[in-house]
């Protein structure tokens, strides 16, 4: 069986690990417009100046030099031919396949607002080539307007001051990491960013941009009438799954492109996995589609059921936060909070589960509490002891010695 | 692939499985002595364990179960991990054949999703810096194998032969 898997990010990587695991005699062919395999997720690292190109890599050690697997770095795939079974792409002929994985990932989207869109001098950061883009227009403490005050703003602003710029982020929110946090906590990191010399702007997003005559962005007008001058910005707004050429293949896809829940999309033997897909935008979900697909293409009848996606760790100056549900409390949901000088944390509680969990300043051995929110268990028989809860609640061993949750309730 | 079996009706809560754990995790020579070239991590005593010193960690934990009773803690090293599914830099990986979750903390961009991740709440970072992952490495550099298993008075902790993956992962066509 020969796999052709388009994309080497969270999701393809693991499926062609995933596939040379289960099938080390089937050919595996990647194609990605990526030169480099790197991680997303640590690109501020190298904006910083902090990590080589090399150390973005977060590919398993050899894989990529295993037998039979080839991999077309630089390529773009522009139609598949579903009929055929063929893939063509930007550059040499097309490349047949029995089975096929789109890992493709997103695109940053930017807002029409202003030159946003057009201006040479706006960035996104969705990889290498937007991460080095950025460093270079950094370079010499230029001074850069960070539009979007999530995760994603937040780690181009932490990578910028890292080199010396001098950053303002704007947001619509009235505080940062407005999906991760509340603003207890968000207030803690906005302190620490600004005592790096950042400056905020929230509560009032970007309305408008002034350009000179050669098209470059040379301020950012605010909904509240203020005007950034800058040299240039980090469009931070958001990703929408890379799909258009797809759509054209006549794969169905709206948004993003339509799996099944084994991650099959319309077309007989094309699968899908990670961002492309719209189920979820961060790393541990993408990986999981990709192995679910990739065993699926292996003959195997794997289903992508672990789909909760609320979660997520964040860690800026040395401080760290894990935020797992839905921090914003309805109706009778009991709200317990506790800090002293060094941790916040909360805990949103309805009739008896979890909702919703942040941690901030100590999140070591925290990792239980994903597993009773994502299902759903009952810890009304733990109120009185809840921040001392740990798995050992519901401590349970298996007969090959792993662990599993024993007698827990589900609500 | 070898894994630690756990008896949680036989442990004492003595925690001999910890101290032993950061005696062969401290990276400090013997404070006040000459550190000796020659000795391994091995021969270093626990009596000369500094349990203050914050890079002495333990990665495995003890915990009351509240009717007498100790349930103890200790990486499984999953066949499918969670810890590794959730790893953005690569640092976290299955090794297959041994049937063990290695760490690089050279790879590690400090994220903690895998802290997140673990369903079971093992990882955790370092309490120092707070830019590493502690979790347990199955003692991969010593000969004798792990050292919790070899500290354990009263056979609540052991090694045994299990089949290298769960039955999900093999084929089934
Ligand atoms: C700055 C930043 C920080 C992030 N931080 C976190 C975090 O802390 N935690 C977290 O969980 N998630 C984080 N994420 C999200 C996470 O990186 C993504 O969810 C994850 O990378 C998705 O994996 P993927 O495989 O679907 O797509 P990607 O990793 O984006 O990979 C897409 C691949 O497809 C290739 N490709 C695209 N189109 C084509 C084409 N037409 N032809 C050929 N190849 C193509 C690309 O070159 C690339 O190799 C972050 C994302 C960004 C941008
Ligand atoms: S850290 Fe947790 S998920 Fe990872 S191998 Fe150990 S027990 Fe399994
Ligand atoms: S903290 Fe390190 S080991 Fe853990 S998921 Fe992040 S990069 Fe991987």
């Amino acid at each position: 069986m020969k796999h052709v898997i388009i994309g080497v990010g969270a999701a393809g990587v693991a499926a062609a690990k995933t596939i040379r695991n289960l099938r080390p005699d089937d050919e595996i062919v990647c194609i990605s417009t990526d030169r480099e395999v790197h991680s997303r997720c640590m690109l501020h690292h190298y904006i910083s100046g902090g990590r080589s190109l090399e150390s973005l890599n977060f590919a398993p050690d050899g894989l990529f030099e295993s037998p039979r697997l080839t991999w077309l770095g630089g390529v773009t795939v522009k139609r598949i031919d579903a009929a055929a079974g063929l893939v063509h792409t930007d550059s040499g002929g097309p490349v047949s396949y029995g089975r096929l994985l789109i890992a493709t990932g997103a695109v940053s989207a930017v807002p029409p607002v202003g030159a946003l869109r057009t201006a040479k001098n706006v960035f996104g950061l969705r990889d290498i080539a937007d991460a080095k883009a950025i460093a270079q227009a950094a370079s010499g403490g230029r001074r850069a307007v960070v539009v979007g005050a999530g995760f994603v703003g937040l780690d181009a602003a932490c990578g910028l001051l890292e080199l010396g710029g001098k950053v303002t982020v704007v947001g619509t929110a009235d505080s940062v990491l407005p999906q991760q946090l509340d603003e207890h906590a968000a207030a803690v990191y906005q302190a620490r960013f600004e005592a790096h010399g950042c400056a905020f702007r929230l509560g009032a997003g970007a309305s408008g941009t002034e350009s000179d005559p050669a098209g470059k962005v040379t301020a950012v007008l605010l909904g509240s009438g203020e005007r950034l001058p800058c040299d240039f910005v980090v469009a931070a707004t958001g990703v929408r799954p890379a799909v258009d050429w797809v759509r054209e293949s006549g794969i169905e896809a709206e948004r993003a492109v339509k799996v099944d829940e084994g991650m099959r999309t319309s077309a007989p033997d094309v699968y899908a996995a990670g961002d492309v897909t719209g189920l979820s935008g961060i790393w541990p979900n993408a990986v999981k589609q990709g192995e679910v697909a990739a065993r699926n293409m292996c003959g195997q009848s794997a289903v992508y059921d672990d789909t909760y996606a609320l979660k997520n760790t964040v860690n800026f100056y040395g401080l760290q936060t894990l935020s797992v549900g839905n921090l914003a409390p309805a109706g009778n949901d009991l709200v317990l909070t506790r800090e002293d000088n060094a941790r916040y944390e909360k805990l949103v509680i309805r009739d008896g589960v979890v909702k919703g969990v942040l941690l901030q300043g100590d999140i070591g051995n925290s990792g239980f509490w994903q597993y009773l929110i994502k299902n759903k268990i009952d810890v009304s028989g733990h109120l009185d002891n809840i921040w001392r809860l740990s798995y050992t609640r519901f401590y349970g061993l298996e007969e090959n010695g792993e662990y599993r949750y024993a007698a827990a309730a589900t609500v | 692939m070898k894994r630690i079996f756990i008896d949680p009706g036989k442990c004492d809560g003595c925690m001999n499985c910890s101290l032993a754990c950061m005696n062969a995790h401290r990276a400090a020579p013997v404070p006040g002595t000459a550190p000796d070239p020659g000795a391994t991590v091995e021969e270093q005593s626990v009596y000369t364990l500094d349990l203050t010193d914050p890079t002495n960690e333990a990665r495995n934990f003890i915990h009351a179960d509240g009717k007498g009773g100790y349930l103890p803690l200790f990486c499984r090293h999953c066949a499918r991990p969670e810890c590794v599914s959730s790893c953005m830099s690569g640092a976290l990986q299955r090794d297959q054949a041994a049937g063990q979750v290695r760490y690089d903390p050279e790879k590690c961009a400090a994220c903690f999703m895998c802290v997140m991740n673990c369903p079971y709440g093992l990882p955790k970072p370092d309490q120092l810096t707070r830019s590493k992952v502690v979790k347990c490495d199955f003692c991969v550099r010593l000969a004798a194998g792990p050292s919790c298993v070899r500290a354990c008075p009263t056979g609540a902790l052991w090694i045994e032969e299990v089949a290298a993956d769960t039955p999900d992962l093999e084929d089934v066509k």
